[in-house]
């Protein structure tokens, strides 16, 4: 009965965070554009006509200008946001996953399995983000959105692991896994009922902010252009091309700029609407 | 407390040990053959090349080649790029550049972030709170790249305050890309500081202090304060090592030649050592200064000590 | 009459004071006072080492072009005899080069050329020099024609008969090579070669002096040379190489008294730092900044043709590639000049096989196969059948072509209906690897820049049976026989029409697309004037004027 009564209390305390309104609302957005942008323009991403239409201006039928291939630059955006977020959404699924399964065996049993993993999580941690992910992709010769988020995973998992096995351990030490296991429950039943439930809350927390760590990790990796490469359709790619033409066509800057801030701040802003809710101290 | 370190330092070893083997390991797997880029597009004279695999021990098989190196590394030699200079000389020369950008980059998130988190907790519910922290999340969204560019342009080209690249100007020319390589962080510290500070203002021992008497100033100054900055002690430590990676981006839209940009064009050039031993610093860094966040950690809560 | 005089005196004594205040002060280092000239500070990308034989990158001999001299100059120009030496070369160091039969010549130095340490310039500083540089270095294969070079890079196998993965080499001087007395080299090559004055301008045929052997990894980072400008300090790596006027210089005397080569790591900063004031000139401005360059800088600005080329080739062992209906269908389907007006704006459209700044050069020579016509590329696409499965572009990811090359994937697209196209970046030492194993699946970018200005160079190494960069591994007998005509020929000139016959051949068959040739954009400051790049990408720094 524990569970459900916090995230009951969870939702109705999120129903009226006005953060938690406005990133939603963000959120669903974006997912939408992701999912079908040809609802959003008739025209193909790729039919672009360098010769007319190099740089052009926003103007009627093209709110958004032209790139620098004189393709429709609105079109091209919205394409964009499925790159991202299927890299951002990929990554935090990926690194989640090992996190909840490595952290809560770690945190749970403890002992030397919980030595062994700590010590290859520290390694892991130990290198820094860009550089890992620098070195990770120039080995890899196709860098298209899986293996983007492959490596970002590989980055990623350990700092969700520490947060899980922290939240694990705890949880573990409550009052009623201890009556639990006297009453015989199995290891799995009190992991899968006790302890994951109450542990999983700041992991849920950290997961959403960690999408906008991921998408942001995406384009500064494209946009060093060791990430994605063309023909993909990326707000780094876009925002890499756009850098040295700041001043003579803005635009190219303004638009995937926009969106990605945007994006990155609706899922941070969830995040923190989320530890609102599940943290009790806080209301 | 000397127990407390002694056992953390013992548990660096593996970690070292590991972290630069999976880097060596990751570098091992680069496809191509590094030497032969050397020249280009010109025919390579066979006797060149094997005299060059020979010397970078490229023949051997991965563990060994690993191993040679790390017997190096211990000796103080950090081997040599593919041009004949020494790593440890490359090293020497970039790493106070990047050292210097990331101390002015510390000093800036730590002064303006405390300031900003202070009053965002003190203020809590009030416009500046709100403020603050959309502005942190609005800086944390921006990506570096974007911030370093427009504020190169606006800041350095347009009004020209302060120097646009390179390092000629001595410390005016890290101002700028010291801030805009803490920027993110400093939003960080805001938010973290804010929230722990809210936190520990709640708590009863300050409801007491407060209840016996003692001013504002001494609550919050002495008491909650000193507690709330433990979470902000242990993100600074480890924000250090993030610093001296991230300044790649930073280091290249400034023209600052640090090691963050070293590492890059060593990548694409294929030189192991340079990158290998690099990193191998930085993770030495990323431990040491998470060794000593863990012991201000320990010094400031007495309850970890006892651990 | 004696008071005129004294006032003229007077006058006199003035203007030498004057005169010898400004030009006082000869001492070296920074922050001396500068000799008469003034100094201006150039772009160089972080050089990969300053030794003349190891330096084949252009951050490399942009500064070694100011420590040494040439034996030759060059007047591109000239179709009749581009090479300059004797008084028609004031900073050319060989008074003559002559030949019978193309191929034993005699170089005579001119006298009195000393190195910045003051030691003379002999043919023994050249010959010691070559000698150095033809065994195991990176400019190797400049020595290639010279006879005894096979055995500076094979060794003896197990019977004793010659083996090219043996070590070490047989021999570390050349045979063909030696100096006849202290002004006179004597060279003779394995084959007659009517453009061997051509090739001795490049760094590899540099001297060097003797303390160069006592310490090479000391002149790697302070050379001496015998230019008109010497080093000042040391090479203080990705910060700056500064050098200044020499005045023992037996050449034409440099303008300026001191160059700072500054080091940057990217273009855009080093753009951005000359708009601030910081920067004289950069011979690279950044591609976006090209079309406003010139009215932002008042007019300073100008695109000097370069001898680089760039091209697309075809893995000629690939049969899917191999009608040359389908390879000329691609070539027409591809607007070089929207290209070039839109992103890739520092070059021009390619319209031969040879560069305009070579002497036999012929304009237009490509014709209409490489014109823009999409109707004409449809046609012959569909004759030669078409392009089934997808079509993969290969190019090399750390140079910035992902834009234009992207461009000309929707280029195919539009206009020859290929839908299905992927990209396939590659680290350069990467492509490299996958050139040589032919292991090339699709049309790949490919570049070429010119050792000296000779036809012969850009078609030979390139598109020759067994040529260094013959990555189409195309092969002809009738090319390769045309272009051995030309390497024989009596003189310069006569070669050029058996090249122009080479040529043709090339046009008829594509196995390569040529698209661009290189401009070197170039932005200055207020202060310098007299601004020139020549096409080996060298800024003329001892002519520059500082205002």
């Amino acid at each position: 009965m524990t569970e459900a009564n916090l995230a009951r209390d969870a939702w109705l305390e999120l129903r009226r965070n006005p953060k938690f309104l406005v990133s939603g609302v963000l959120i669903l957005l974006i997912v939408v554009i992701a999912i079908a942008p040809q609802r959003f323009t008739s025209i193909l991403p790729y039919d672009c006509s360098l010769s007319e239409h190099f740089l052009g201006r926003p103007s009627p039928g093209h709110p958004f200008g032209f790139d620098t291939l004189g393709c429709d630059y609105y079109t091209r955006v919205l394409y964009g946001a499925r790159t991202s977020v299927s890299i951002g959404l990929l990554t935090v699924i990926g690194a989640t996953l090992i996190a909840a399964v490595g952290g809560s065996i770690s945190g749970y049993y403890g002992g030397v399995i919980d030595t062994v993993v700590t010590r290859v999580t520290d390694v892991w941690f130990a290198i820094p983000t860009i550089l890992g992910g620098i070195v990770l992709l120039s080995a890899l010769r196709r860098r298209g959105i899986g293996e983007v988020a492959l490596v970002l995973t590989a980055l990623g998992w350990p700092a969700m692991l520490r947060l899980m096995r922290s939240a694990v351990l705890s949880a573990a030490q409550a009052d009623y896994v201890n009556a639990a296991r006297a009453l015989g429950a199995g290891d799995l039943r009190i992991m899968r009922r006790h302890i994951l439930p109450n542990a999983i809350a700041p992991v849920v927390v950290y997961a959403t902010i960690f999408v906008g760590i991921a998408i942001s990790a995406e384009a500064a990796l494209t946009f060093l252009g060791i990430g994605l490469q063309p023909p993909a359709i990326s707000w780094g790619l876009q925002l890499e091309a756009a850098e040295d033409r700041l001043l003579t066509a803005p635009h190219l800057l303004l638009f995937p700029g926009l969106f990605l801030s945007a994006t990155i701040f609706s899922f941070i802003l969830m995040g923190d609407a989320l530890r609102d809710a599940f943290d009790p101290k806080l209301r | 407390m000397r127990r407390y370190a002694g056992r953390r330092l013992l548990q660096l070893v593996p970690v070292f040990f590991g972290a630069t083997f999976l880097i060596y390991a990751m570098m091992f797997a680069l496809p191509g053959d590094p030497i032969r880029a050397l020249f280009g597009e010109r025919p390579i004279p066979e006797s060149a090349v094997s005299i060059l695999r020979e010397r970078y021990h490229l023949d051997d098989p991965l563990p060994v080649q690993y191993g040679k190196y790390i017997s190096g590394v211990l000796r103080g030699d950090l081997g040599e790029d593919f041009r004949g200079r020494e790593v440890a000389q490359i090293v020497a020369e970039r790493f106070p550049v990047t050292l210097r950008l990331t101390g002015i980059a510390f000093v800036f998130e730590l002064v303006l972030g405390l300031l900003a988190g202070l009053v965002a907790a003190l203020r809590r519910g009030s416009f500046l709170d709100s403020l603050v922290l959309v502005s942190t999340t609005a800086v944390i969204s921006i990506p570096v790249f974007v911030l370093g560019y427009t504020a190169q342009l606006v800041v350095g080209v347009e009004l020209g305050w302060l120097p646009v690249a390179g390092i000629r100007d001595g410390w005016p020319s890290y101002v700028l890309p010291g801030m805009v390589l803490g920027a993110t962080s400093l939003a960080y510290v805001a938010r973290l500081v804010r929230a722990s500070l809210a936190e520990n203002l709640r708590a009863d021992y300050i409801r007491t202090a407060t209840a016996k008497g003692l001013s504002r100033r001494r609550v919050v100054g002495r008491h909650a304060l000193r507690n709330s900055l433990i979470p902000v002690v242990t993100f600074l430590g480890t924000d250090l090592g993030t610093l001296m990676g991230g300044a790649i981006i930073t280091e290249g839209v400034f023209n600052v030649p640090g090691i963050g940009r070293a590492i890059f064009d060593a990548v694409g050039q294929q030189e192991n050592p340079v990158v290998v031993g690099i990193v191998t610093l930085l993770v030495i860094a990323f431990m040491v200064s998470s060794l000593i966040v863990d012991l201000c950690y320990a010094l400031l809560d007495p309850r970890i000590r006892y651990d | 009459m004696r008071h005129k005089g004294h006032r003229v005196g007077v006058v006199l004594v003035a203007v030498a004071l004057a005169v010898s205040a400004c030009g006082g002060g000869q001492r070296s280092g920074e922050g001396a006072p500068l000799a008469q000239g003034g100094e201006f500070s150039v772009f160089i990308c972080e050089p990969r080492g300053l030794t003349p034989g190891n330096a084949n990158q252009s951050c490399s001999s942009e500064v070694l072009t100011a420590l040494f001299s040439q034996l030759v100059e060059y007047d591109t120009a000239n179709t009749e005899n581009p090479v300059l030496m004797g008084e028609d070369a004031p900073r050319g160091h060989a008074a003559s080069i002559t030949s019978r039969d193309q191929q034993t010549w005699t170089i005579t130095l001119k006298d009195g050329w000393t190195f910045h340490d003051g030691t003379p310039v002999t043919a023994q500083s050249y010959v010691d020099a070559w000698n150095y540089g033809a065994y195991a270095q990176n400019n190797a294969s400049f020595f290639a024609n010279i006879e005894g070079f096979v055995g500076l890079q094979c060794g003896r196998g197990a019977a004793g008969e010659l083996d090219c993965d043996a070590s070490p080499p047989i021999s570390e001087r050349m045979s063909g090579l030696r100096a006849a007395d202290e002004r006179t080299i004597e060279v003779r090559l394995s084959a007659p070669f009517s453009q061997f004055p051509l090739t001795l301008g490049y760094a590899a045929f540099y001297p060097l002096p003797e303390a160069f052997y006592a310490d090479p990894e000391a002149f790697n980072t302070a050379p001496i040379g015998d230019g008109p400008f010497k080093m000042d300090g040391t090479w203080i790596h990705n910060q700056s190489v500064r050098v200044t006027r020499y005045t023992g210089y037996a050449g034409k005397p440099a303008n300026a008294a001191a160059v700072n080569f500054q080091i940057y790591a990217s273009i855009e900063t080093a753009f951005t730092d000359l708009r601030a004031g910081n920067l004289d000139i950069i011979d690279r401005t950044p591609r976006a900044q090209i079309p406003t360059a010139a009215e932002r800088l008042d007019g300073r600005f100008a695109e000097f043709p370069g001898s680089g080329w760039t091209y697309l080739g075809f893995p000629t062992y690939d049969p899917r590639f191999a009608d040359p209906n389908l390879r000329k269908a691609f070539s027409m389907a591809i607007d070089r000049e929207a290209l070039t007006r839109t992103v890739k704006p520092d070059s021009v459209p390619a319209d031969s096989f040879v560069s305009p700044v070579v002497s036999g050069y012929r304009e237009g020579a490509c014709g209409e196969w490489c014109e823009f016509n999409p109707d004409r590329a449809r046609q012959l696409f569909e004759q030669a059948g078409g392009w089934q499965g997808e079509l993969v572009l290969w190019f090399n990811s750390d140079g910035d072509h992902a834009t234009w090359m992207e461009a000309i994937g929707n280029q195919l697209r539009q206009h020859l209906g290929i839908q299905d196209i992927r990209f396939e970046p590659l680290l350069f030492a990467e492509l490299l690897d996958r050139e040589r194993d032919k292991g090339i699946n699709g049309p790949f970018r490919s570049a070429w820049a010119m050792d000296y200005p000779s036809p012969q160079n850009y078609l030979q190494p390139v598109f020759g049976t067994g040529g260094s960069s013959n990555y189409t591994y195309y092969s002809n007998p009738a090319f390769d026989a045309a272009l051995q005509q030309g390497n024989a020929a009596g003189t310069i000139s006569d070669g050029l029409d058996f090249y122009h016959q080479a040529e043709d051949l090339l046009i008829q068959d594509m196995p390569a697309i040529p698209l661009f040739f290189d401009v070197w954009a170039t932005s200055w400051s207020e202060r310098v004037d007299n601004v020139f790049v020549d096409p080996f990408e060298h800024v003329n720094k001892a002519d520059i004027v500082v205002k």
